[in-house]
């Protein structure tokens, strides 16, 4: 707010707040009574968190175990990697931003009368949360090597969305087309190898784990829900109920058991030596388990579509597949993302659950061993380590969620 | 081209010229509802047949047998040449050939207007993208809104998107086009855009097989008109023929009712 304004338009705004207030809050005995009550206890416990947060907490614990928090014992030689990859990473999400944003432009249905400062406060409501979590961990940082590398993430970003720009901007031959679209693919499987390269799979720790199970999960959960989904409505008997079967049991079992049983059964059935890795073991069961759940929501998606979609495919002699991929499912999908990513975020949080059932050093486990450390046993602080933990995981799932939101508003826009 | 025709047809199989539409004793059975009951009929290449008659009396179900949308339990149904069977080959060439247009016009949503309108040329006839545009351009051109190119179906008013349902159909340019009430679902206001495109296309010489009720559409363009009731074939005349002098009962109480 400025202070050099009008003071009859102050006043007028100092008006609106006063008769909203006795409008919402204090309009009955009752009401102001409770407003009070309530206020007075919010403000407490507001008080009561910001005090600990602010002055009482002791951070340096997370200061100190940041990298084992993050990526647990990653081989410091190797650290570099991870700068890279991330760098990397963040390049090609800018291009796909940039590519989304040109084929906006080209649809004319880009937000273009957002412009200057609006535009910037729309994007630091996008991503003013991610950022602030980057400082902040940033400040807890003890050297140099994360400011550098969040400098790079930033220019990689505007980068990456300058390069996707131009590429949606610009009529390319159909065979440049191909590559950039093989390139853009296969760039997480070649991060992911240059990675794996240094530090195997079976060793990821930290934050790490999580994020990268839960992607590997996602990404792979969904395309064997879909598969599920069609399953589940084929007219083939065998296919239905095998699908039927799947679903059900799958379902039925609290994830926790299906860990713990993938944890120690498949020894039983295979020699230790195909047996893969925890984490591995972890992604599988991920996968299987939110497929489950994905295929009916696909099928509920599925069931949304009007018949009548289907039959104008069919007349107009689109092949069975095409009929589903074409028609369908596009729609199908597009009416379910809501629970889609809600179903991801679920995932997203359980795989602190893999840590204790498999044994894995992820961030939650993570976070309770270093207040067994010497310099910090019996002190209290795992309030400290477990905030900090939920705080990333709250970051993570709430952008995932805000994002969503803004896909279906985008894919929404002269659709219906 | 039935201006002068005087003739009464006595039966629903004697086309106007060679056909290109054979039913020979077509079941069709919903569970045990029997919906078609021993059809016959023929359709002309270049011919305009207007199916009228009460609902539930089989219009529908009759034109879905002709590009496979429903099976038929009996008899053979013969589209330019190609018999339907359980053979996919058959069936998907029989629907390259045979545009249909629905009562709730079945836009895909997802999709643009041109997008709509280019896909089966580009994915069934697998031609390139920038010649199905042109191809597509041409079609919207036919139905009067190349304006509405690059908007969504639910930016369309229903004439509009039933003028995009057809010019979709147009696009394979099929032999045949069934409507299946094409107008029903529309605003009064907005059913003359329609029919005007329909009169067009009648004019222009396609074969067209129309579920219809709108009278007018019947006299100015149909060579002839078939009356169904309870799944069979009642009556089958020129428009003349049945807006003055209808044969059956059955017929008549039907006109009187709708007219």
């Amino acid at each position: 707010m400025t202070t050099a304004t009008d003071p009859r338009r102050t006043l007028r705004h100092r008006d609106v707040a006063l008769i909203w207030a006795r409008h919402n809050l204090f309009r009955s005995r009752l009401d102001a009574l409770l407003t009070l009550v309530l206020g007075a206890i919010g403000l407490y416990l507001t008080f009561r968190f910001l005090r600990f947060v602010f002055i009482n907490a002791r951070w340096e614990i997370i200061g100190v175990n940041l990298k084992l928090l993050l990526v647990g014992r990653w081989p410091v030689a190797h650290l570099l990697r991870i700068a890279v990859s991330i760098t990397v990473l963040a390049f090609w999400g800018g291009i796909f931003v940039g590519l989304i944003r040109a084929r906006q432009v080209r649809r004319g249905f880009a937000d273009l009368d957002l412009i200057g400062w609006q535009r910037i406060g729309d994007l630091s409501r996008r991503f003013g949360l991610l950022i602030a979590t980057m400082l902040l961990v940033l400040a807890l940082a003890t050297t140099v090597g994360p400011w550098l590398v969040a400098l790079g993430l930033f220019i990689a970003v505007l980068l990456g969305r300058m390069v996707g720009f131009k590429l949606g901007s610009v009529p390319l031959s159909t065979p440049l087309v191909r590559l950039s679209t093989l390139v853009l693919v296969i760039t997480p499987f070649v991060v992911f190898l240059y990675l794996v390269d240094a530090v195997p799979f079976a060793e990821w720790e930290g934050f790490l784990f999580n994020v990268t199970a839960a992607g590997a999960g996602i990404i792979l959960c969904f395309p064997l829900g879909i598969l599920l989904a069609l399953g589940r409505r084929s007219k083939l008997p065998l296919l239905r109920s095998l699908s039927v079967a799947y679903i059900e049991f799958v379902r039925g079992a609290p994830l926790y058991v299906l860990l713990l049983m993938a944890n120690v059964s498949l020894e039983f059935f295979v020699p230790p030596w195909i047996a893969p890795s925890k984490p591995l073991r972890a992604v599988v069961t991920f996968t299987l388990f939110t497929a489950a759940y994905v295929a009916e929501i696909v099928r509920g998606g599925l069931q949304s579509v009007p018949h009548g979609q289907e039959e104008a495919a069919k007349a107009l002699g689109l092949s069975p597949y095409r009929q589903i991929t074409r028609i369908v499912l596009p729609q199908a999908l597009r009416n379910v993302i809501p629970a889609q990513i809600g179903q991801f975020i679920s995932l997203f949080k359980d795989t602190t659950l893999a840590g204790l059932a498999l044994g894995i050093l992820d961030l939650l486990t993570a976070g309770q061993a270093v207040t067994q450390q010497d310099a910090y046993r019996g002190q209290g602080l795992i309030i400290e380590s477990l905030l900090f933990v939920a705080f990333l995981f709250w970051v993570g799932s709430f952008t995932m969620s805000r994002e969503s939101q803004r896909l279906e508003r985008k894919l929404g826009v002269g659709v219906r | 081209m039935s201006e002068s025709m005087e003739t009464v047809f006595a039966d629903a199989t004697q086309a106007v010229g060679d056909a290109i539409i054979e039913l020979e004793d077509v079941d069709k059975y919903f569970g045990s509802f029997q919906a078609l009951k021993g059809i016959d009929m023929k359709v002309g290449r270049r011919e305009v047949v207007v199916v009228i008659g009460p609902s539930g009396g089989g219009k529908s179900t009759l034109i879905r047998c002709i590009n496979r949308l429903e099976k038929h339990d009996k008899g053979h149904v013969v589209v330019d040449g190609i018999e339907l069977s359980d053979d996919v080959r058959n069936i998907q060439e029989i629907r390259r050939e045979t545009g249909m247009v629905f009562q709730s016009f079945n836009l895909f949503p997802h999709l643009s207007v041109i997008d709509n309108v280019t896909l089966a040329p580009r994915l069934v006839r697998r031609m390139p993208k920038n010649e199905a545009d042109d191809l597509g351009m041409q079609m919207l051109e036919r139905v009067k809104i190349p304006e509405q190119a690059r908007k969504y179906p639910g930016q369309l008013s229903g004439g509009q998107q039933q003028r995009v349902a057809i010019a979709r159909a147009l696009a394979m340019q099929p032999k045949v086009m069934l409507f299946d009430e094409p107008t029903s679902a529309l605003d009064p206001e907005m059913i003359k855009e329609v029919l005007e495109v329909m009169v067009e296309l009648a004019q222009g010489g396609m074969t067209m097989i129309v579920v219809s009720h709108e009278m007018g559409f019947a006299r100015a363009v149909a060579d002839r008109v078939v009356f169904m009731a309870d799944g069979q074939i009642v009556e089958v005349g020129t428009p003349e023929h049945f807006f003055t002098n209808p044969r059956e009962d059955r017929t008549k109480l039907f006109l009187s009712q709708i007219l």
